[in-house]
């Protein structure tokens, strides 16, 4: 691993790069650039694009396959870009590349920094990597002082709790648990409805008529003994649930009894983990952010000769933005079309009501009528203000499904899938295409799952202390024989019995003994309404 | 306004460190031998050495893929397969790899307890063989790589390599020259000759062929992996009223139903020793397969052919009863002459659970009592 100021041609690129970064008046963190061989690279990404990493085998078994499959040529050694972004922003180049290879990451990485330092979930953060490195040693240190054997026990059961991860859920961490640092926020259990008599003078008799009610006597009541049980719980333990909480890792972390080695561990796979959300829900915009500057900036560094290989670069550039099926989206592909096409928009000035008003077809397929709004802002706006859901939502239509090819599918993949001969609406040598009506939509319920099981923490005083988890429902059955192995991981994080709440089944793993009980599990919503209400979401009979 | 020193450019991780991932692919293959062990101790319980496939090659070991169990969708249906708590959950892939032969065989060995065989005929017979370790001024194969670090620490020194004033000449003077010099590697070199017995003049078939099979394996792999399988003979006799040796192949094969004298087998294969190898210089072991049914005097003869024949030039020599009957009295007969002895071991198989425990009869330390 060297600083990229230990190659000069590497070096006179970087700086070009970021020249023409500044003249388009990118908003970039600062960014440090380093150049690793093919095996430290390979490393970094395993390591989740840190320098550095705590112990594992997961780790272990990860890089002894790609050693070997890099080594018996299974796997190309070339990665484009790797960057983790943050404040300030660390890029790896791949020694192997060429320089015009590598002036195309660097532009690529201006996209992501800016993203990520722009967008509305706000994923850029100080010290980033540093506080990995931090936490790496100080996982390090511990390891000794839990002992091998623990440590190694307790970094397994993380391992499974790593996906029950949620930072910006609405049932995230901070909307759903109440804490001692935050009951003032919480104290505000229901707003007060306004009355019409506090808009009059106040009388005693009028307000003695119509404020002491049974019924006004009633509500105050029920919010004085909810205020009461919670400040009572948040007494005794220091937390309690206000609604299902869906961040379970972030729960533990930051309330379960740990050692201080067992802290930093579950502190590491948090930080580690938590941004993964981030990349899930903006990929497209994302990378096709990071395409369109890409391309804007290596077109920059072609005219004024800082590097050559312009044809190459356009193979590349063909190969990596290969459009796929919408079920394999290519967010290269997707993300920097889309991008091109709002400009457009933009441009024509058919993002407007008076666009949208418009009721003649031939006026709107000949709209030519500029904004005020510079497209670029508005661009950038969108970074700003939306993820993914949103920007295809408003910006994705059944034409553009088509025209980017996500409805198509090729002959072989159509049979494996099964695609019968009437879902086809048109067929060549290679592909065939099925209706891209339904597709838009298909697309949108991936962020409601993220193709993920919907866990949520229900109750933190579940059997005398312990954990009561829950499945949301959506059809689908979970992996039965791996809840057992899951449940006996969280409840050595925990300490406690953990249970599951699937289907029709209580799972139940509690001081080494596991068992399971047929119990009717309630609705979501209705769970979401007794826990508000201060009452146990679920009681097994 | 100017700072009046420059900020030092940021130095330790990022400036010269490696990434890798060392550590935790040494935690990976820790995590794999505790597997192995598992594996090889599942065979060695079964009793099943055979298993271990083609001798001397690597054998290509599958187990069920681990990953952390997690709630996931997918349902398999009930049963266990996940571990949890310390153990990674098993998923449905299953990974492969191969068992390098010597790493088998040194698992087995550890699980044995068996001692590593003793080698005589040390600085006898010797390997020669050529490294080439050294370097010289003189000689026939040029080392390019020292010689042009020498070669351009001499022109930076005479100026005539300086990029600064574009001078970019590399002079490669005769004394910059660096020669592979070869050194005389002396090992020495074991030979081994490994007898088997077969009594044929009894059915084998079925079950006692199957012992008799598997406890010959694992001699061949185990004497293989002590002195490397190029140094190792392995010659197969077999008896009934005659004895004759026969080729590898044949040994489980040939069958004859007449009569039994085992005393003659163990003086052919005495004869060959002394008369075809140099007894000095080469490590003998002999191991005899049969049902102990011997008649007359041919239990006292064995024991006379072993103590004045064999002892003085063998290592080790073993004596199995497969199967034995009611009637198979040569261990029984041998056992009290022999109860001392370091070199003849004994022991009787009756299944294939007790193969292990022959085996470490034949191999391990002797217990004395």
């Amino acid at each position: 691993m060297r600083n990229i100021k230990t190659d000069a041609e590497l070096k006179f690129l970087e700086e070009r790069v970021l020249h023409y970064a500044d003249q388009f008046n990118r908003t970039l963190p600062e960014m440090r650039f380093f150049i690793l061989d093919p095996m430290e690279f390979a490393s970094l990404l395993i390591k989740r694009v840190y320098p550095v990493a705590p112990v594992n085998i997961w780790e272990g078994k990860e890089m002894v396959n790609t050693r070997h499959r890099i080594e018996t040529g299974q796997e190309s050694s070339l990665y484009y870009e790797v960057v983790q972004t943050g404040r300030p922003s660390y890029a790896y180049l791949n020694e192997t590349n060429n320089a015009m290879t590598q002036a195309s990451v660097m532009a690529h990485v201006v996209g992501h920094c800016e993203f990520s330092e722009l967008n509305v979930m706000h994923d850029s953060n100080d010290d980033r990597t540093e506080w990995i490195i931090y936490l790496t040693r100080k996982i390090e240190m511990s390891r000794n002082q839990m002992g091998h054997k623990n440590y190694k026990t307790f970094w397994n059961a993380c391992e499974s709790v790593k996906a029950l991860i949620a930072p910006n859920s609405q049932y995230n961490l901070e909307n759903s648990v109440d804490t001692d640092n935050n009951i003032s926020e919480s104290e505000r259990l229901e707003p007060e409805e306004k009355s019409i008599l506090d808009s009059i003078p106040f009388d005693s008799t009028v307000q003695d008529i119509f404020k002491n009610t049974q019924e006004a006597k009633d509500k105050l009541l029920r919010i004085e003994q909810l205020r009461h049980a919670r400040s009572e719980t948040l007494s005794r333990v220091g937390y309690k649930l206000k609604a299902p909480c869906q961040d379970i890792l972030g729960f533990l972390k930051e309330h379960s009894s740990l050692s201080q080695g067992e802290k930093y561990i579950l502190d590491y796979m948090y930080a580690v983990n938590s941004t993964q959300d981030f990349v899930v829900r903006t990929q497209i915009m994302n990378e096709g952010w990071a395409m369109y500057w890409e391309k804007k900036i290596m077109t920059e560094l072609f005219k004024e000769k800082a590097c050559k290989g312009i044809i190459e670069y356009s193979k590349v550039a063909a190969g990596v933005m290969y459009p796929r099926p919408y079920f394999q989206r290519n967010p290269y592909h997707l993300g920097y079309y889309m991008w091109e096409h709002i400009e457009q928009l933009y441009k024509d000035g058919k993002v407007s009501l008076d666009y949208f008003e418009e009721t003649s077809q031939k006026k709107k397929e000949n709209w030519n009528k500029p904004s005020k709004v510079e497209p670029l802002d508005a661009m950038g706006h969108l970074v700003r203000t939306c993820t993914d859901y949103e920007f295809l939502r408003r910006f994705l239509t059944t034409e553009l499904v088509d025209e980017f090819h996500l409805n198509r599918i090729d002959k072989r993949q159509a049979e494996q899938l099964g695609l019968k001969a009437e879902d086809v609406i048109r067929e060549d040598r290679r592909y065939v295409w099925i209706d891209p009506r339904p597709i838009k939509n298909e697309m949108l319920n991936f962020y409601t799952h993220l193709y993920r099981p919907r866990i949520y923490l229900i109750d933190v005083d579940y059997m005398d202390g312990g954990l009561l988890l829950f499945h949301r429902d959506d059809g689908r059955a979970l992996r039965k024989d791996w809840i057992r192995p899951t449940l006996k991981n969280i409840n050595l994080i925990w300490k406690g019995s953990v249970s599951l709440l699937t289907k029709d089944t209580l799972y139940t793993y509690s001081a080494g003994s596991f068992n399971e009980l047929r119990a009717a599990a309630p609705k979501f919503e209705v769970i979401v309404e007794r826990i508000q209400n201060g009452e146990k979401p679920f009681r097994a009979k | 306004m100017k700072l009046p020193f420059n900020i030092p450019e940021p130095t330790g991780l990022f400036q010269e460190d490696k990434i890798n991932s060392n550590e935790s692919e040494g935690a990976f293959n820790e995590f794999i031998d505790d597997k192995l062990k598992d594996i090889v101790e599942d065979i060695i319980n079964d009793g099943d050495l055979t298993s271990f496939g083609d001798r001397e090659s690597d054998i290509v070991i599958e187990m069920d893929d681990i990953s952390p169990p997690s709630f996931t969708y997918g349902d398999n249906g009930g049963g266990g397969g996940g571990k949890g708590g310390e153990g990674p959950g098993e998923g449905a892939e299953r990974i492969r790899f191969s068992l390098p032969f010597d790493r088998l065989m040194e698992l087995i060995s550890e699980r044995l307890r068996l001692p590593n065989l003793v080698k005589e005929g040390q600085g006898k017979i010797k390997e020669v063989s050529y490294e080439f370790k050294t370097f010289g001024t003189a000689g026939v194969i040029l080392d390019k790589k020292r010689t042009f670090k020498r070669a351009l620490k001499s022109s930076i020194g005479t100026g005539t390599f300086n990029p600064d004033e574009d001078e970019y000449d590399i002079l490669v003077r005769r004394r910059d020259r660096r020669y592979k010099l070869p050194e005389r590697v002396e090992k020495p070199k074991y030979k081994a000759v490994v007898f088997y017995m077969g009594d044929i003049s009894y059915s084998t078939y079925g079950e006692r062929l199957e012992l008799e099979k598997r406890i010959v394996g694992f001699i061949h792999s185990w004497l293989n992996y002590n002195y490397g399988a190029a140094n190792v003979e392995h010659r197969f006799f077999v008896h009934d009223s005659e004895a004759h040796e026969v080729l590898e192949e044949d040994f489980f094969k040939v069958q004859n139903a007449g009569g039994t004298r085992a005393s003659i087998v163990f003086d052919l294969v005495s004869r060959v020793a002394f008369n075809e190898y140099d007894a000095e210089s080469t490590n003998f072991y002999g191991f005899y397969f049969g049902d102990g049914e011997l008649f007359s005097t041919d239990a006292e003869d064995i024991g006379e052919i072993l103590e004045k024949n064999m002892l003085p030039i063998f290592n080790r020599v073993g004596i199995v009863e497969v199967k034995p009957s009611s009637i198979s009295n040569l261990v029984e007969k041998l056992k009290d002459k022999f109860a001392g002895d370091n070199t003849i071991r004994m022991d009787r198989v009756e299944n294939k659970k007790e193969i292990i425990r022959a085996i470490k009869t034949l191999f391990g330390e002797k217990q004395h009592a």
